[in-house]
């Protein structure tokens, strides 16, 4: 009795809009989030259909930060909270927010820097550092990559921005460089006669441009050899896999002898010399 | 029954449990029905055989071979081979370089392989597989940034329909070049787009559609024009299969791109 009693003295001394101001509040919330989400649902699969998904993707973040924030404003609003007050106390808050979090506000402008510069896009496959993988997101605060062993790597903007960044996939096809060492003494007129065959035999080496044979270098066990491969980004693991058994098995076969780490050794009066 | 020449690609009836061979010189392609199912092998080989057949093959002979193919199609009837182009441009690198004289004009006949696409008839075609009968090499044509992925295709420039030896498994295009430039226009390679081309059969051979290259100069657009109408130089010829992407118009900054890289500048 004493609780109803209670509860009742509460709800006469409640201003007499309340429940229309609370309904108009939980339909605001209901509507303005529905049409926030589909808004970006419509944007990104009719509208930017035929966008990059880097495009749909920053689309859909303006819409869904825009429309949240303008259904945050107009719940205030009904709540009675005058905006003007509160863009100046935010002003004052953003200051001394601004000072406490430099760090996430290096990354914001990063990332804005990262969206315009577009050194990448979703989808792109990248390296920075020893992180080499696809690339999931790219937000105002880090960039999201899924590496090829299936890894979540979360890389903040600013990092990026002083990193060195290879976009492996920027370009249509690649070269694949493959060093390597012949033993001195061997015909290398053979040995180039040789590794065109291996190329021009490879279903995934494309033959034009052509493949790049350089004698590089006279090393300590014998010559460098550079063979470079043009592939496209889709041939990468199968061409590294067959050219390299391709290799070994037609130098097998031709009696092409890879170098091995060799010394020799001089006994000359008791004395080794080397 | 044997079929040999370009009667390999007519239709055929394979009953249950029977199985059928196409054999080209560097491919052979098992096909039987089994059950509800089509169970397909395809095998590249290195024996090469003269000319292209088809042959009925007893069960008992039919390869052993983890790469049999199964694909479910209830209704039975017919199937129809078709040869079809290949899915890429071709770029065709001549077997020797050539330069056409300002004012010139010729008409070369180049070689191209066909695809083997199988087709069910009943209740309609449909398509069940298709497979490269040669396997070409991948080449890029154009610059490395804005280039395609294309086929590669070393190939005699042939100037005369006599010297193309009749083929079940290699269409022939005729292609016309017109030189109206006071340049001498050297081609070391010609990209085709053969998925905008269509393959008419012949009694002896294949043939895709003419194409009439009008040369106008480096810094000039170029006229590439597909002729619809089948080729002149063999009788009895019929449509047989149509083109990949069928051109609607041409696109005159691609012309001109392929033409740089055409005319080797």
């Amino acid at each position: 009795m004493f609780i109803q009693q209670q509860i009742r003295t509460w709800l006469s001394s409640l201003p007499p809009d309340v429940f229309s101001r609370g309904v108009s509040i939980a339909l605001t919330l209901v509507i303005g989030l529905l049409l926030v989400r589909m808004l970006g649902v419509v944007t990104q699969r009719y509208i930017m259909r035929k966008s990059s998904a880097q495009r749909q993707m920053i689309a859909r973040k303006a819409i869904s930060y825009t429309g949240f924030v303008l259904v945050a404003m107009s719940v205030l609003g009904e709540l009675g909270v005058k905006l003007t007050a509160l863009l100046g106390a935010a002003g004052i808050v953003g200051i001394a927010v601004g000072f406490a979090s430099q760090t996430s506000v290096s990354n914001i402008i990063s990332g804005l820097f990262l969206i315009s510069e577009k050194p990448f896009t979703v989808g792109d496959v990248i390296r920075i550092g020893t992180t080499t993988g696809i690339i999931q997101s790219i937000d105002l605060l880090s960039i999201k990559i899924r590496t090829f062993d299936n890894m979540f790597v979360r890389i903040p903007n600013e990092k990026i921005l002083n990193s060195e960044v290879t976009n492996m996939t920027r370009f249509p096809i690649r070269r694949m460089d493959i060093l390597f060492q012949v033993a001195y003494g061997q015909d290398l007129s053979r040995i180039h006669d040789c590794l065109i065959e291996i190329a021009g035999a490879n279903p995934w080496s494309l033959d034009e441009p052509q493949p790049v044979i350089i004698f590089n270098d006279l090393k300590e066990s014998g010559v460098e050899v550079l063979f470079g491969l043009w592939f496209t980004q889709a041939d990468f693991l199968n061409l590294k896999n067959s050219i390299m058994k391709e290799l070994t098995a037609r130098f097998d076969g031709q009696g092409i002898r890879f170098a091995t780490p060799r010394r020799v050794v001089t006994v000359r009066e008791g004395k080794i010399t080397a | 029954m044997d079929k040999t020449g370009t009667a390999v690609w007519d239709k055929v009836e394979i009953s249950p449990r029977q199985c059928v061979a196409w054999r080209f010189p560097a491919r052979s392609i098992w096909v039987e029905r089994v059950d509800s199912e089509w169970h397909v092998l395809s095998l590249a080989e290195e024996g090469r055989r003269p000319a292209a057949r088809r042959e009925p093959v007893a069960r008992a002979q039919k390869p052993e071979s983890s790469q049999w193919r199964h694909y479910l199609h209830r209704e039975i009837g017919p199937v129809q081979p078709i040869p079809v182009l290949p899915d890429k441009p071709v770029v065709v690198r001549p077997d020797r370089a050539l330069t056409l004289l300002p004012g010139q004009n010729a008409l070369f006949f180049l070689e191209i392989p066909v695809w083997f696409r199988l087709c069910a008839t009943v209740p309609r075609q449909l398509r069940i597989f298709e497979e490269a009968i040669v396997v070409l090499t991948k080449t890029w044509f154009g610059d490395p940034l804005t280039g395609e992925l294309c086929y590669g295709l070393a190939t005699r420039l042939h100037q005369g329909i006599d010297s193309v030896s009749p083929s079940a498994f290699l269409a022939v295009c005729p292609l016309s070049i017109a030189n109206d430039s006071d340049t001498d226009l050297q081609f070391e390679k010609i990209c085709l787009h053969v998925e905008n081309l269509s393959i008419f059969r012949g009694p002896r051979r294949l043939w895709t559609n003419r194409l009439n290259v009008e040369f106008r100069g480096p810094e000039q657009a170029t006229q590439i024009e597909i002729d619809h109408a089948a080729p002149v130089f063999e009788k009895g010829l019929a449509p047989f299969s149509e083109a990949r992407q069928p051109a609607v118009g041409w696109n005159i900054r691609k012309t001109f791109g392929m033409l740089k890289s055409f005319a080797d500048f």
